[in-house]
């Protein structure tokens, strides 16, 4: 079976009764348990432009090619040098020098899975600029390493053009320094994969939830039950009973924490009793609020959300079920809430104990989403499926939408790069080197590059009101002593961090680098300034 | 550093620029050595031959599988089922013609990889994938003084530590996890979750039908010794010894049925018994029995709803997972944290479900898988093979496992899981990907550089982590743990004939007459202590103790540091008639302690299935520690160790007699014996 097939289409044409996966999954394996079909389906149609075939060039799209990429052209008009055959796995060797680089490459690169396409383009890029940009803007993702200043400058504006041109992946280095930025229009992530977990609303319990909570009988019940009570129950009912005695509202002071973490203590029958130590170390749940975090509540101003809700064709799923979410934010029942989570963290239970409340959350959760769905069908999302209705519900309270900036050589924000270098000034002095440097080579390709050059240079670049951070000298002094060299431990390593990013940003899974990534491998660092 | 000059592009510029000229010119000497051919070893390896490193070692025990091609780039879809270390070398070697690599297609775990063997390196580099390998070579390295750069990678996490002795912490110092257990009687009478079904079949099932014809009631003794219900495992034990006849069917070319006669004993009688002990039940759901052709034909119903979900761990199925092998990646905290379930896909794998592999089973189309693994692994018992233990990788065993595990939950109202899912869970499986294993890669060759030119200021710990505003992490290293029960020992060497020489000699060499008192141990096992000296006119061979293992020398009042031995194997020239030991010239010397030290770091839990080789030559399992050891806790509390049987209580000879006279000792008036019915989740 070619692996060039899709995965769904490989899966569902043989239509066998055992369960045994075809040759593609079976490749694909340890990379679907951390993207899921549904990412490796947007790597599979992704078209990536690559350009110059360099070490680190070939060493990003090694880490694209074997996940399996769609497809991928190197476009370099160089021939190989011996300083390439030497530093550069994706070459032969001596045998390459003096045949062109990108043919080399794809050859080589192409062997390591058959499934993936690969071209190589020996035109020159500017040429391809002036008289063939619509090349270009056929693929979904470009990326070029170590380009004169200037032609990038022109790659750049021309993907900043029209909002669905391909995000755009600029890569320097100079021996041991790095740094990369991602030109992108708009990035919509539901699966960020945060560290965050939603809210178990037990301020504002559920009626089945509240329901339980007071049907049971603390103190006539078997001692080995008590001891099983999840926290969550102990939480919502002791809430519950305070509530009743303080007018309905939550502990407020320290003092009223204090005694409400107090009588949680008090109603152990053993000292032991681990679900109520778990009760009493989560009780601040009952007076922190549930609602709708600060970050989902500026997505509903986007004016894209607004425009979703009034039409009834959206260009965008992500934008109708986010005027989905909001509508169901204001019109439900308790109001400012996200639709319930279905998933409950571990906790001291016994199983049946544990089951029961998982059971309660989960029919909960089935009919929020079902109201969810309702106001989805009035904000133009009707044609959504159910899968991904699922996903955006149960990462509705970690979702992310960035807005990119048009790639400049330097960070263009005089205040945030103020910010950046008070906070840590090596990140800018590398920042600000690198760009120096491409700025010299632009102007001069030949220029002998010193330490005075590169500081004379950055004092251009800077916006103005800004001086020169404190570890600057370093940063170019280190520059001006190997200002040219591609090495290939480096060249793996900024590979590996450039390919992980282009993954996130193409899956739309985990939430990539917003800004310059600067990369130091002497002092093994990465820092992001912007 | 020194500033250096570039020639631009040339391959060894980026190590000169770090390793000076001197070094730099060096390195086509220096040795290095590889363990491990797999995501990080590939890359790794390319590394190395680009930097300009000349003698490379390469070892790895394991073959070409395809799902390793999606990130081991040097290998293609022909070298599937050959050596990793025989391919990777062959590809790597034609870049550079001035490198030469030697391939061992072995286990760093043998014998003949002693430490004399580990000293013959330069540098060590690991690029294993689980902890018992990074436990051994962390030792050997420490014992060799060799440095040792650790690394591991779980999805998009992961992590490089730069260790050597006396100057950073080594892989101990800190305790890794332990794999979680489960107890005997949740594994083979009262599963509550899909884990304990999956455990049961791979760890018991697989190996009663088509493993070694052992006597599986080992388990059952220490279960009962370690306060299990007796009714329970008296139970157990009828139903282990009645899987001789349906062994000798599957064994039997011809046998009709034999497949259904499995599903009658484990799925039907089995359970009748287990029902019949009333008291069982009364406080839990009794499992239902499985009638083979009421499933068959359609007109069987479960009695009970298996609708809810009954995956106590919820979230956390791949906690269970990560630990049930002890396979845990490495000790950093961002891993666990991917290991407990925070980094998975499966959870919103929800559009995946087309894939054949992550489709629901029903009862139906698990019996029928059932019967045509047990037919396919039969068949292969018939053909020759002697024996069929569990590999992820093989489809019948993992087919075998996915439909037994469900027919099992199915009988015990547990929710059912997909074969991809229990692939996952059986196999271990941490999701691996390129672009994680080129960073750990690059940043290896980096602390390996550093640590060869010993500019120890440039060490680093680093991280790769989720957070989009710092890629990767980096901290200082910290000093060896003052405690640490690997890195803090006094290493040596002897070399010996272990045919001739006889322990009591030996130690009381090593101790060059000084007459403290001492428990000798090996690993866990004592060997002797000052009120069992059985062992001391046996010779080291006659106890397991050859080449490429450790005599530990403990001093009984904790006065003194602890003696690592290393036994080597004499030079070829020894004169036949000299005494068949040398001792190390100068003799160890442990430093004296200051204060009595805390209790040892306790060993990971033995999990399921039985290690000690020696139940029967007068030799217990117990972790090396002073007498000392228990006034020193008197006055403080003692952490409550997992094992009753790892107690510094008292002198183990001692405690094996009260043993022996049915007594379990305690730790101390906190513990309890461990209440296996009641589960706790956390």
């Amino acid at each position: 079976m070619p692996d060039s097939q899709t995965i769904e289409s490989a899966t569902t044409a043989l239509a066998t009764r055992t369960p045994q996966p075809d040759t593609k999954t079976r490749r694909y394996d340890r990379q679907l348990r951390l993207w899921a079909a549904s990412g490796q389906a947007a790597l599979e149609s992704a078209r990536v432009l690559v350009i110059s075939g360099s070490a680190t060039s070939t060493s990003i799209l090694k880490n694209l090619v074997l996940p399996g990429i769609g497809h991928f052209t190197i476009l370099d008009h160089e021939r190989v040098s011996p300083a390439d055959a030497g530093n550069n796995f994706f070459l032969e060797g001596q045998s390459s020098v003096g045949k062109f680089r990108a043919e080399e490459a794809v050859r080589l690169l192409r062997e390591l899975n058959d499934g993936v396409e690969g071209k190589a383009d020996t035109r020159i890029i500017e040429q391809v600029l002036d008289n063939d940009p619509a090349f270009i803007t056929s693929f979904s993702l470009v990326i070029a390493h170590n380009l004169n200043e200037n032609t990038v400058a022109r790659i750049a504006k021309l993907l900043w053009e029209d909002e669905t041109y391909p995000s755009f992946v600029v890569v320097r280095s100079s021996g041991f320094l790095a740094e990369f930025s991602i030109q992108f229009h708009e990035h919509t992530v539901i699966e960020s994969h945060s560290e965050t977990a939603p809210t178990l609303r037990i301020d504002k319990p559920f009626p089945a939830l509240l329901e339980y909570a007071n049907s049971l009988d603390f103190t006539n019940m078997d001692p080995t039950e008590h001891s099983h009570i999840p926290y969550v129950v102990i939480l919502v009912r002791v809430l519950e009973d305070w509530k009743k005695s303080h007018n309905g509202a939550a502990p407020k002071t320290y003092e009223e924490k204090k005694e409400f973490k107090k009588t949680i203590t008090a109603m152990k029958v053993k000292v032991d009793e681990e679900n109520f130590d778990e009760a009493e170390a989560q009780a601040y749940r009952c007076w922190t609020e549930s609602s709708v975090p600060s970050e989902i509540a500026a997505l509903f101003q986007d004016p894209k959300a607004f425009s979703a809700a009034s039409s009834s064709s959206s260009t965008s799923p992500f934008f109708a079920l986010l005027a989905a979410l909001r509508a169901f934010t204001v019109q439900h029942d308790p109001p400012q809430v996200l639709p319930l989570s279905a998933t409950l963290p571990d906790m001291k239970s016994n199983t049946v104990n544990y089951v029961h409340l998982q059971t309660l959350y989960k029919k909960r959760a089935e009919e929020e989403k079902a109201q969810f769905k309702k106001y989805l069908a009035l904000s133009g999302g009707a044609g959504i499926d159910d899968a991904l209705i699922d996903s955006f519900v149960k990462n509705a309270h970690a979702l992310k939408l960035l807005r990119g900036r048009q790639w400049t050589s330097v960070h263009s924000s005089a205040e945030t790069l103020g910010n950046s270098m008070a906070m840590n000034s090596k990140h800018v002095s590398t920042h600000l080197a690198l760009a120096s440097l491409s700025s010299l080579q632009a102007k001069q390709a030949d220029t002998k590059v010193t330490t005075e050059a590169l500081t004379a240079e950055a004092a251009t670049l800077l916006p103005s009101g800004l001086e020169l951070p404190e570890e600057w000298d370093e940063a170019a002094g280190e520059i001006a002593r190997s200002p040219n060299a591609d090495l290939p431990n480096m060249a793996a390593l900024l590979g590996g961090l450039v390919a992980q990013e282009v993954i996130k940003m193409i899956t739309k899974q985990y939430v990539p680098i917003n800004g310059y990534c600067v990369v130091d491998l002497i002092e093994m660092w990465t820092g992001v300034v912007g | 550093m020194a500033p250096s000059h570039y020639s631009s592009g040339a391959r060894t510029t980026h190590a000169e620029a770090i390793l000076g000229p001197e070094l730099n010119a060096r390195l086509g000497d220096t040795k290095v050595l590889l363990v491990g051919a797999g995501g990080i070893g590939c890359e790794l390896l390319k590394n190395i031959v680009l930097t300009g490193f000349g003698h490379i070692t390469l070892l790895d025990l394991d073959t070409i599988d395809l799902s390793n091609l999606n990130r081991q780039f040097l290998f293609r879809k022909k070298d599937v089922k050959q050596s990793k270390a025989m391919v990777a070398a062959q590809t790597a070697a034609a870049f550079n013609p001035n490198v030469h690599i030697h391939p061992i297609h072995g286990n760093i775990k043998e014998p003949q990889f002693d430490i004399s063997w580990f000293q013959s390196f330069d540098i060590v580099l690991n690029a294993l994938d689980n902890l018992d390998a990074r436990r051994h070579v962390n030792k050997m390295c420490m014992a060799a003084g060799v440095p040792l750069v650790e690394s591991g990678t779980a999805g998009y996490l992961g992590q490089v530590e730069p260790l050597l002795k006396d100057r950073t912490e080594c892989f101990d110092c800190v305790p890794k996890p332990t794999p979680k257990s489960f107890p005997v009687c949740t594994i083979r009478s009262t599963p509550s979750q899909p884990i304990h079904c999956i455990v049961w079949s791979k760890s018991y099932l697989l190996g009663q039908l088509f493993g070694e014809d052992e006597d599986a009631t080992g388990e059952l003794d220490d279960a009962e010794k370690e306060g299990e219900n007796a009714q329970e495992i008296a139970t157990l034990r009828k139903e282990a010894q009645a899987f001789n006849s349906v062994r000798q069917a599957l064994r039997t070319p011809g046998a009709p049925d034999a497949a259904k006669l499995a599903f009658q004993k484990v799925f039907n009688s089995d359970i009748r018994n287990l029902l019949s002990m009333g008291d069982m039940w009364k406080s839990r759901s009794p499992p239902t029995v499985l009638d083979f052709d009421a499933i068959m034909d359609g007109s069987f119903s479960l009695q009970r709803s298996t609708a809810g979900p009954s995956n106590v761990n919820g979230n956390n199925a791949a906690n269970g997972v990560a630990s049930v092998n002890g396979a845990v990646v490495s000790g950093s905290k961002k891993t666990e944290q991917l290991l407990n379930g925070h980094g998975h896909a499966n959870a919103s794998m929800s559009s995946a479900s087309s894939l054949k592999d992550q489709k629901r089973l029903s009862l139906r189309d698990s019996l029928d898988l059932f019967v045509s693994s047990t037919n396919r692994l039969a068949a292969r018992l018939q053909a020759g093979e002697e024996t069929i233990s569990f590999d992820k990788d093989d489809d019948d065993t993992l087919d075998f496992v996915t439909a037994a595990s469900n027919l099992r939950s199915a009988a015990y109202g547990i929710e059912d899981k997909t074969r991809w899912e229990i692939k996952e869970m059986a196999g271990n499986i941490i999701p691996a990907i390129a672009t994680t294993n080129a960073i750990i890669s690059g940043l290896i060759v980096l602390q390996a550089l550093h640590l060869l030119r010993q500019s120890y200021t440039h060490l680093r710990n680093v991280h790769i982590q989720y957070k989009p505003t710092v890629p990767l992490s980096s901290t200082s290293l910290a000093p060896p743990n003052a405690a640490c029960a690997v890195c803090r020992d006094t290493y040596s060497v002897l070399l010996c004939d272990p045919a001739r020489a006889r322990l009591g000699e030996v130690v009381e060499g090593l101790l060059g007459g000084s007459g403290r008192e001492v428990s000798v141990y090996e690993e866990k096992r004592i060997l002797s202590d000052p009120d069992f000296d059985d062992n001391n006119e046996s010779t080291l061979e006659s106890l397991n103790v050859g080449q490429g293992r450790f005599l530990t020398i403990v001093d009984e009042e904790g006065e003194y540091g602890t003696i690592g031995v290393a036994i080597g194997a004499l030079p070829p020239n020894h004169p036949i008639d000299a005494p068949p030991f040398i001792l190390p010239d100068p003799l160890p010397k442990p430093a004296r302690k200051a204060t009595p030290p805390p209790p040892a770091t306790p060993p990971p839990a033995a999990g399921l299935k039985r290690s000690a080789p020696h139940d029967d030559d007068g030799i217990e399992e117990v972790e090396p520690s002073a007498k000392r050891t228990k006034t020193a806790t008197d006055t403080e509390t003692p952490s409550a160790p997992s094992n009753p049987f790892a107690a510094p209580l008292s002198s183990p000879s001692k405690r094996r007699r009260l043993e022996e006279d049915g007594l379990v000792l305690m730790e101390d008036k906190h513990d309890k014996l461990e209440d296996e019915d009641v589960i706790e989740i956390d």
